[in-house]
């Protein structure tokens, strides 16, 4: 009992990292109608910046947010801005290759200036570990989900409460429209990747304290965060968070229990199954399939 | 997209692939326009060097070239060998791929009848095969798979001690130290393999198993895991709940510091734990662990705290890396990579620069130096399989922060400790 | 030109292409061909699903199953590999039914997705399936040569047979695309929902392409167990080398086209292989992240592809020569292409 316990703690903390990363996904999907096949080097990229802060500066990575949330931000509207933007209105197979390009431009950059090692930070509370019912808990993974949740929660009282949210909102509900009615739609998209670019390297510096980070981490993460968000449903907050949540204790589970060797090969089991069974989403809370691509 | 009549495509593709192919033709001539000189007459002795230089395996790769490096350089200060300078042809391979096209090209394009390398066990296995089949020279510094000396190449050869070793030492290691320290007998122990799955780890965990038997030991739980997971608390809460006295792991950088530090994290405690060089061997295992890294033993190629007096031309060599590269070695595979090379830089000079295969399969099965005799403590004797038998790991423990040799007794520069990591 | 000239320029074309091992090239130039033909082929292969507009990042799959296939019969069985593509295109088509069941459900991105996955939970499973497939520590082809065996010691058969697959491959793709397979496909990939208004079956037809691409990759990764001795889980299953860069030198080359992939191959790959052997060591990782910024470029600015590029180019001077006659432009026949206006 303390294994199942421990071992769905671990997930469920897992997991709050999951959905952070994936809203961010799932926002840049809704509004600027583009999947971000690069979306895991962000999350890369916020990792190497918080290593390198600590590394020169000695920067705790928590406090290293201040720095890389704003520099990710940054990159999401470069980014948009010379990458994205001029091909707004291609055929979305070549809106996919050219995410796909990006992807690989990142994680050679980053091989190329890094090279290939892994690079850990190594703090004070790396190790330490608070009881909650009996099982350890890791400290640096609550912290990572604490803030996750902050964040979520903080978005979505973005997205519902205010201006910027609703603008947001309705871009994704009927770009033209909201064209016609005079919203930036431009300027509401560079603000859409650099909000999704920051959560993802966000997450990246949550990860630090408990992973190592290397060029080619990012691919991983990427495939975790389409699953997430296929699963809550497309374009939908509240699904991202719950997918999240879903699939960290999955995956944490399978590990422990059917075999530490195939945790991967359970998720993406599950997601074919999903796919199979209810393409809407597990919660019903996804668009109509048509937007999302699906049969 | 614009679209033309059908037709079109077919005298299209034909037109434009011979274009492609003459084109291409002409550029790569171009590009190649000699063929290397080879290695024969008076000018410098040439041998390929294959190593990863970039790619995942950078780091160790190009620690195992600096090895060769280094014995390049110091045999050129004493006048190279058979009057001629050595030169090495390096080719980057960091992958399957690379090492089948740059063995190739260096057997091919550069006319080298003898290549060196490799660092990582499916790289070397692809390397020789090209070399082998094309009947050149192929000396392996630093790999372990087992496999590379078993498929009875006359012309594939290995300096270094292959895996089959590093599990004799760590069982024997157990039966005649651990068991006697934790008093019990070798067939009441408990252990477990923690190891990643990739070749490394399923061929030394498989090994472990098969040698494990006739030794008088019992039961040995396997624990596989993939290397690159980012969380391996369900191994270690399976670790826990089978209560070994021994855990043996195999594991990369990563991975390694990463099970020590949830180990640390879930309250797991073992007695004994061995790695098996990999992850364990290296500076950032001590640096991401700290004092919980002290007590783990290792197993691997020989490390620097080591008794001078078992492993002559180490201080040289370490005075020689120090100089060229402004730091410490970072793991032993340059050592390794140091002591192979010299040992096919002799064999050359007995053969008189000779690259031919049969004159160095003469030179180098007549071979016998002692253990002792080496940098690296190992001494050389070729096997029919043309592996070389008196090279052996020894057993170090982490101490202090450095790995310290603490067996066999010629080697150790301090006694075992019973200490179990992950503790403090 | 006149006709005759054409087809004089095709032929002699041809033999060159044929007798290029006997043009006193070295063996690492027929080795650098041999891989140009191996990527020819990938990339073709590839390309058929993407007549549909179906890219697949998942075909490093069918690749590594070819391979393992021919590979473990031989081993164990002591079957010529000649038998072991007839396996392997068993397997590979096995694979994709079952792959197409659930992937045929999505759409553009949402395909290219599962694919990788797919590829993933494959690459995954040939590491932990030990007992079948030696896991990672790979398998060793044995060491026979001659045509029975498939292995040789010179790179010239070796050329032959890499052309006589690229050349079958790229004639698959070439007689699919102008079929009504090929037909339905293109027009799908613009407006599916006009082609299914119109009857057509359009899923079995994409499963159609599918399995076609998967059996055609298949075989190349029975010859490059063939031709590299060794095969293991991490170097066959690698997406970056079986998946992405023939799906590359597709986009690149002009995907939808029967020429575009066979150009992109042609290029990109001994512009890799220069990249690596050239700079060997210094530069991790320059020749993908080449490649990431030449396919954001053609995106950008050329998303037919090289072949679209060539053709804007040699129809102005067709229409140039042409003089006093009305520029044709594009649409001579029904405009079919694989780009589509998003809503």
């Amino acid at each position: 009992m303390e294994l199942f316990l421990q071992t769905a703690i671990a997930g469920l903390l897992l997991g709050g990292v999951y959905a952070l990363i994936s809203i961010g996904l799932s926002l840049i999907f809704g509004v600027v109608r583009i999947i971000n096949f690069a979306h895991g080097e962000l999350v890369m990229l916020g990792m190497f910046a918080t290593y390198w802060l600590w590394r020169g500066f000695g920067l705790d990575p928590y406090l290293s947010i201040l720095i890389v949330a704003p520099l990710m931000f940054g990159v999401g509207v470069l980014i948009q801005r010379t990458v994205l933007q001029p091909i707004l209105s291609s055929s979305a197979i070549m809106k996919i290759f050219a995410t796909v390009g990006l992807s690989l431009v990142l994680q050679n950059l980053a091989l190329y200036l890094w090279g290939g090692n892994y690079r850990s930070v190594r703090v004070a509370y790396s190790t330490a570990t608070i009881k909650i019912g009996g099982a350890a808990v890791s400290v640096p993974r609550l912290v990572a989900f604490a803030v996750a949740l902050v964040l979520v929660a903080m978005l979505f009282v973005v997205l519902k409460r205010t201006m910027l949210g609703s603008a947001l909102r309705a871009v994704a509900e009927d770009r033209d429209t909201a064209a016609l009615l005079g919203l930036g739609v431009s300027s509401l998209y560079l603000v859409t990747f650099g909000i999704g670019a920051a959560l993802a390297g966000i997450a990246g510096a949550l990860l630090m304290p408990f992973t190592s980070a290397t060029p080619t981490i990012g691919v991983g993460y990427t495939l975790i965060a389409f699953v997430v968000v296929v699963l809550g449903g497309m374009g939908n907050t509240l699904g991202a968070l719950l997918g999240g949540l879903l699939i960290g204790v999955v995956e944490t589970l399978a590990g422990t229990y059917i075999d530490p060797q195939l945790p991967h090969v359970v998720v993406f089991g599950l997601f074919i199954v999903v796919l199979l069974i209810r393409p809407r989403g597990l919660f019903g809370l996804g668009r109509g399939t048509e937007e999302v691509g699906l049969r | 997209m614009k679209e033309r009549p059908t037709s079109m495509d077919r005298r299209g593709f034909l037109r434009l692939a011979g274009l492609g192919a003459t084109g291409l033709a002409v550029i790569d001539l171009a590009a190649c326009t000699q063929d290397g000189s080879g290695d024969g007459g008076g000018g410098p002795l040439r041998i390929g060097a294959l190593y990863p230089i970039s790619g995942s395996l950078a780091l160790l790769g190009e620690e195992s070239w600096r090895g060769v490096e280094i014995a390049l350089e110091l045999r050129n200060q004493k006048g190279g060998v058979a009057g001629r300078k050595l030169e090495a042809v390096r080719a980057d391979i960091p992958d399957v791929n690379a090492a089948s096209s740059e063995a190739r090209r260096l057997v091919t394009q550069e006319n080298l009848g003898l290549l060196v390398g490799a660092y990582s066990s499916s790289l070397s296995l692809a390397a020789s095969e090209v070399a082998a089949r094309s009947g050149k020279t192929y000396f392996e510094l630093g790999a372990i798979a087992d496999d590379i000396t078993n498929r009875g190449y006359q012309s594939v050869w290995r300096t270094n001690p292959p895996a089959k070793t590093f599990t004799e030492a760590q069982l024997e290691f157990v039966r005649d130290w651990v068991a006697p320290a934790l008093k019990k007998e070798p067939a009441a122990l408990k252990i477990a393999i923690a190891h990643e799955d990739s070749a490394y780890g399923s061929s030394v965990a498989r090994t472990l198993e098969e040698q494990a038997k006739p030794m008088g030991f019992g039961t040995i739980v396997k624990v596989p895991y993939s290397a690159k997971a980012n969380d391996l608390s369900a191994i270690v809460l399976n670790l826990k709940s089978i209560a070994a006295d021994v855990v043996i792991a195999v594991s990369y950088a990563q991975d390694a510091v990463l099970l020590g530090r949830q180990a640390k994290e879930n309250g797991l405690r073992i007695p004994v734990f061995i790695g098996t060089g990999g992850g364990h061997s290296l500076a950032s295992f001590a640096e991401g662990l700290g004092p919980a890294a002290d007590g783990v033993f290792n197993v691997d190629f020989t490390q620097f705290e080591v008794q001078r007096s078992f492993a002559p031309g180490l201080e040289d060599f370490l005075a020689e890396y120090r100089k060229r590269y402004s730091s410490e070695p970072r793991s032993g595979h340059s050592l390794a990579n140091f002591m192979g090379a010299n040992v096919v830089f002799d064999i050359l000079e007995q053969t008189k620069g000779s690259t031919d295969p049969k004159e160095i399969a003469r030179v180098a099965k007549a071979l016998d130096v002692p253990e002792g005799k080496t940098a690296t403590g190992w001494g050389v004797r070729f096997d029919d399989k043309n592996q070389n038998t008196r090279a052996k790991p020894f057993v170090t423990q982490w101490s202090g922060g450095k790995l310290k040799t603490v067996w066999p007794k010629e080697a150790a520069v301090m006694e075992p400790v019973l200490k179990a990591p992950f503790q403090a | 030109m006149t006709r005759f000239g054409k087809v004089g320029a095709g032929v002699f074309a041809v033999l060159v292409v044929l007798a290029v091992p006997y043009l006193g090239f070295s063996e690492f130039v027929l080795h650098n061909l041999v891989l140009i033909m191996l990527y020819v082929g990938l990339a073709s292969a590839w390309n058929i699903p993407a007549y549909g507009g179906q890219l697949s990042l998942g075909h490093a799959a069918f690749f590594g199953l070819g391979a393992y296939a021919s590979t473990l019969l031989f081993l164990h069985k002591d079957l010529s590999p000649w038998f072991g593509m007839l396996a392997a295109i068993g397997v590979a088509l096995v694979a994709a039914l079952l792959m197409s069941v659930p992937l045929l459900r999505l759409r553009g991105p949402f395909f290219t997705l599962a694919t990788l996955a797919m590829v993933e939970v494959i690459h995954r499973l040939a590491i932990y399936l030990r007992s079948l497939t030696r896991g990672s520590e790979g398998l060793t082809i044995p060491f026979k040569t001659g045509w029975a065996y498939l292995s040789f010691t010179s790179r010239a058969p070796y050329y032959y047979l890499a052309l006589g697959l690229a050349t079958i491959t790229v004639l698959a793709s070439w007689l699919i695309r102008r079929s009504r397979l090929g037909y339905h496909l293109r027009a799908a990939a613009v407006d599916e929902e006009a082609v299914t208004a119109l009857g057509v079956k359009l899923v079995r037809l994409q499963v159609a392409a599918l399995l076609v691409s998967a059996a055609l990759t298949s075989l190349f990764g029975v010859f490059f167990a063939q031709y590299v001795y060794v095969i293991d889980p991490d170097t066959v299953f690698s997406s970056t080398q079986f998946s992405i860069q023939p799906a590359l030198a597709g986009i690149i080359g002009g995907m939808g086209t029967v020429a575009g992939p066979v150009i992109g191959a042609v290029l990109l790959t001994p512009l890799g292989e220069l990249l690596r052997s050239s700079l060997s060591g210094s530069q991790q990782g320059l020749s993908f992240l080449i490649y990431g910024l030449v396919l954001i470029a053609v995106v950008r600015l050329l998303p037919g592809g090289i072949v679209s590029g060539a053709r804007n180019v040699s129809g102005r001077l067709v229409r140039r020569r042409q003089s006093g006659q009305p520029a044709s432009g594009p649409a001579r026949s029904v405009g079919v292409g694989i780009g589509k206006e998003d809503a």
